[in-house]
């Protein structure tokens, strides 16, 4: 079944500007003036169920309005999302706790734990919420508490505990009533590093063991890489990149960093290649393979002397996304996802099936 | 400028901060003005009740007495009746601690910051008493311009006698770390000594105990001057003033000798 | 397939489940807030005192106010006393419904598959509410006439009344779905509301007195009951039940208008 279905989607926020002063003010009661914003145009994609996707996008792109309007909260101005089927903006009762029931949904900045109190008591209510029988709720928190390792905190008010233990109690929480599809609006933000790769973990464990389908948006990259196989990026209010991480990450092929140390003072001036970096053994040069072919440079940096140390890397994931960030208008975000027709791995093959096209949708 | 109009000074610039920082939150005088405004309206209908069924008058008082009565006497409990918080929250947070090294007089600054805010709420409470008395209980029973100069001046000693009082409860913090229920009581007593009824309502044996205390001389005294201007008047203002001095004095001693205990201990 | 009846039935069950599990988690955090809860119904106690003695005084040299003698006063005191606290221990987020509401912690609530009114109100304790509810059962069992029937009808009153304030309060905090910060006139409206129910109705003129059964409901809350309760007269009650179930209805209306606002995104202050 599809998991997530997002048809023309767009959402327009029309809000009073308030104007400063007090005889602004007065006139603000008569005739209001409005402002509007288009958080979210058209955007449109599917996701199936047991996927693992990424919703990226910068400040302000409309990430956030688009997980709302997928989990209910927000109404759209126009299109359509349906999850598992339903659509999220019904009106009726019946559409809406049948969609509470199936997924769950973790805020990084707000708290679905109640905060006065332990999270033992969080998740009593919430099995009571979602009318999870004594027994087998028993069970699955037992599962869960174990599985995440909160044992020691399930007794300890949720505001005394510290963000990562809180954000592990949470995601636990999300999983309690074994939902289909699950939310995730930036969960690791804030943690440190070693909280975020055991958060990371615990969301891939959770894609595997409960063969839930999870939405995941993140500013952090890392998130990004090690737990989701798709990524839809989203940028002033539209889509600009969905695909597989594998053809996200063959973008960068066309760019190439080699990193060389001598053992011994060497001439780096390589002709046609400018270096990042230079000191008298060793230079960082970075090679677009559309123009110089890396066995060429490889030789010619080996011909000048008795080499100590090499590295060549790919363009950073997070580069290639920051480029695409950074860019002010969504012509320029497709264009610079568009920058990078061919792969390394040889002229006559494209990126992957299907590339880097906008889906669907005029923009 | 001679040292004593310079030492006066530090205190007027501290109240005029404190009263333009008050005005800066001109929405909390909305809140103040209704619950106010409320209280009167609701005070003047009891006493209507009460006289429609009972006569014209009881214990000296009739119905336009006792609604202009609520109405001064009110004013002392909603303009000068909240001092303790601020106070208590200084003493509290250690504030204290700092400030004690300033060279001013603990109390003499801190009434400089309380009043000043102060005086601009009573003022605009007792505006708004003014008109509504008007309205629901006819004239001003003002007779002459010495009786407004009386009850303005009782408002002012009946203010700082709330002030001093509430400070020597709050400097109870030295001993007690949990004082707000000394304030509570202080306050319910205020508020049924003098405030909501005239003392002469009280039955005689409380009356009598009462007029010992300082307690007539935080709402009573104002509100009986605007109603019952006469002879005794005089002897009610100096009662309050005398008070105001041995309260004064109270706070004096309390500070003392609360500042040597931080001296010993830190704070 | 289940029957309509079942899967009501059903409802019902998982909604006094939840209900009844929001409350108990709730109580056990109160116990942890002991020293503070005393401390609290300390203050309560001397501000019911402090009116106790005002009535006391008065009434000894009146003789009454617009009929109402000292244990009437008395009664009205400890019936809304209950009635507040009650409100404030089963739907303790009605003081706190316009803050949650500005704050877009609605969403949270919205997720979840259960009602959001009752879910968003039911879902906290007011500590201090027990010594409320508590005291107006210690004044009771004080009054002339107390004896079981006059119980039984005094707890079914406050349960009426705890209704009526419920929803009133959350009625008033849910203006902030339409008006940005509401805050002065919910607080207006508790207060207001509040106040009137603890004096006579009767010194009130009869051209306001209909602001008491409809705006200010202190005529449900306080005045009818009173006479319900000196006169033992049950017929009123079913009535009195209805008035609460009205003022829940029209409370629970207003919500979900609002609601549909803030699902649209459009309110000012908007965290997008």
């Amino acid at each position: 079944m599809t998991a997530i279905r997002v048809e023309g989607l767009s959402k327009t926020f029309r809000t009073k500007t308030k104007a400063e002063g007090f005889g602004a003010s007065l006139r603000g009661l008569v005739r209001p003036r409005w402002r509007s914003v288009d958080a979210v145009r058209g955007v449109d994609f599917e996701v199936e169920e047991g996927e693992v996707v990424a919703f990226l996008g910068p400040n302000g792109a409309g990430k956030s309005t688009t997980i709302k309007m997928l989990t209910g909260i927000l109404v759209p101005t126009s299109g359509r999302a349906e999850v598992l089927g339903i659509e999220s903006a019904s009106r009726r009762a019946r559409d809406r706790v049948r969609l509470a029931r199936s997924i769950g949904a973790v805020f990084g900045q707000k708290s679905q734990l109640w905060f006065h109190l332990p999270p033992s008591d969080s998740f009593r209510l919430l099995g009571a919420v979602y009318e999870i029988e004594p027994a087998p709720l028993a069970r699955r928190k037992a599962e869960l508490v174990e599985r995440f390792g909160i044992a020691d905190y399930m007794d300890v008010p949720v505001r005394k505990l510290s963000l990562g233990e809180r954000i592990r109690c949470e995601i636990a929480a999300s999983l309690l009533h074994e939902p289909r599809v699950l939310f995730l609006d930036e969960p690791t933000i804030g943690l440190d590093v070693v909280v975020k790769r055991e958060i990371r973990g615990l969301l891939e464990e959770a894609a595997k063991r409960d063969h839930v389908t999870i939405f995941l948006t993140s500013h952090d990259i890392g998130d990004i890489e090690k737990v989701c196989k798709r990524a839809i990026i989203i940028h002033h209010g539209a889509v600009i990149v969905d695909e597989s991480m594998k053809e996200l990450k063959h973008r960068a092929l066309a760019k190439k960093f080699i990193g060389v140390k001598y053992t011994a003072p060497a001439n780096l001036d390589l002709p046609g290649l400018k270096p990042l970096k230079r000191t008298e053994d060793a230079a960082r040069f970075e090679i677009d393979t559309r123009v110089h072919r890396i066995e060429d440079v490889l030789r010619r940096l080996v011909e000048r002397g008795e080499i100590l140390d090499l590295t060549v890397e790919d363009e950073s994931l997070e580069n290639i996304i920051a480029e695409i960030f950074t860019s002010r208008s969504e012509e320029d975000a497709r264009a610079a996802s568009r920058a990078r027709p061919t792969s390394a791995l040889g002229p006559g093959t494209d990126s992957g099936g299907g590339s880097s096209d906008e889906p669907g949708g005029a923009p | 400028m001679n040292r004593y109009l310079l030492r006066a000074r530090k205190y007027g610039v501290a109240a005029g901060v404190s009263l333009r920082n008050r005005l800066a939150y001109a929405g909390n005088f909305a809140s103040s003005m209704a619950t106010y405004a409320l209280f009167i309206f609701v005070f003047s209908r009891i006493w209507t009740a009460v006289f429609a069924a009972s006569g014209p008058a009881i214990a000296g008082y009739d119905r336009v007495m006792c609604i202009w009565y609520f109405i001064v006497a009110e004013v002392p409990m909603f303009g000068f009746g909240h001092f303790f918080h601020t106070l208590a929250q200084d003493m509290k947070s250690g504030q204290v601690a700092y400030l004690l090294g300033r060279p001013y007089s603990f109390v003499g600054y801190h009434y400089a910051d309380g009043m000043g805010a102060a005086l601009l709420e009573a003022g605009i409470l007792l505006a708004e008493g003014i008109l509504l008395g008007g309205l629901l209980a006819g004239a001003l029973p003002l007779r002459s311009l010495v009786q407004l100069l009386a009850v303005l001046f009782s408002l002012l000693l009946a203010g700082s006698l709330q002030f001093l009082l509430q400070f020597a409860i709050a400097m109870t913090a030295f001993w007690f770390e949990e004082n707000t229920a000394f304030f509570w009581i202080f306050q319910k007593i205020a508020l049924v000594v003098g405030t909501l009824l005239p003392i002469e309502f009280l039955p005689e044996a409380a009356q009598r105990i009462v007029r010992w205390t300082p307690f007539p001389s935080l709402a009573y005294a104002p509100a009986r001057l605007a109603v019952a201007f006469g002879p005794a008047s005089g002897g009610l203002l100096l009662e309050q003033a005398a008070w105001v001095v041995a309260a004064a004095a109270v706070c004096r001693l309390v500070f003392g000798v609360g500042r040597t205990k931080i001296a010993s201990q830190g704070g | 397939m289940e029957t309509r009846k079942r899967a009501f039935a059903r409802g019902l069950r998982s909604y006094v489940r939840f209900l009844a599990t929001s409350f108990s988690v709730n109580l056990q955090a109160v116990i942890e807030y002991r020293a503070n809860f005393a401390v609290q119904f300390f203050g309560m106690m001397l501000n019911n005192a402090a009116f106790a003695l005002f009535w006391g005084a008065l009434i000894a040299r009146t003789g009454g106010i617009g009929g109402y003698g000292f244990p009437d006063i008395m009664f009205i005191w400890a019936l809304v006393s209950t009635s507040f606290g009650l409100a404030h221990i089963v739907a303790g987020n009605i003081r706190n419904l316009g803050l949650i509401i500005q704050r877009g912690e609605l969403d949270v609530y919205l997720l979840q598959p259960k009602n959001v009114y009752l879910n968003v109100l039911c879902s906290r304790t007011v500590v201090s509410a027990w010594g409320d509810f508590a005291y107006g059962f210690i004044v009771l069992a004080l009054l002339p006439g107390f004896g079981a029937e006059r119980l039984a009808l005094f707890a079914l009153l406050s349960l009426s009344g705890a209704v009526i304030f419920a929803a009133t309060f959350a009625a008033a905090e849910s203006l902030s779905f339409f008006m940005g910060n509401s805050a002065g006139i919910t607080a207006a409206v508790r207060e207001f509301l509040l106040s009137f129910s603890l004096y006579p109705e009767t010194i009130f003129d009869k051209g306001m007195r209909w602001v008491f059964y409809t705006l200010l409901p202190s005529g449900f809350i306080a005045f009818v009951p009173l006479a319900v309760y000196k006169s033992l007269d049950w017929r009123l009650v079913p009535l009195l039940g209805l008035a609460a179930l009205a003022y829940l209805g029209a409370s629970y209306a207003l919500f979900k208008l609002g609601l549909r606002r803030y699902e649209s995104g459009n309110q000012m202050g908007t965290r997008i």
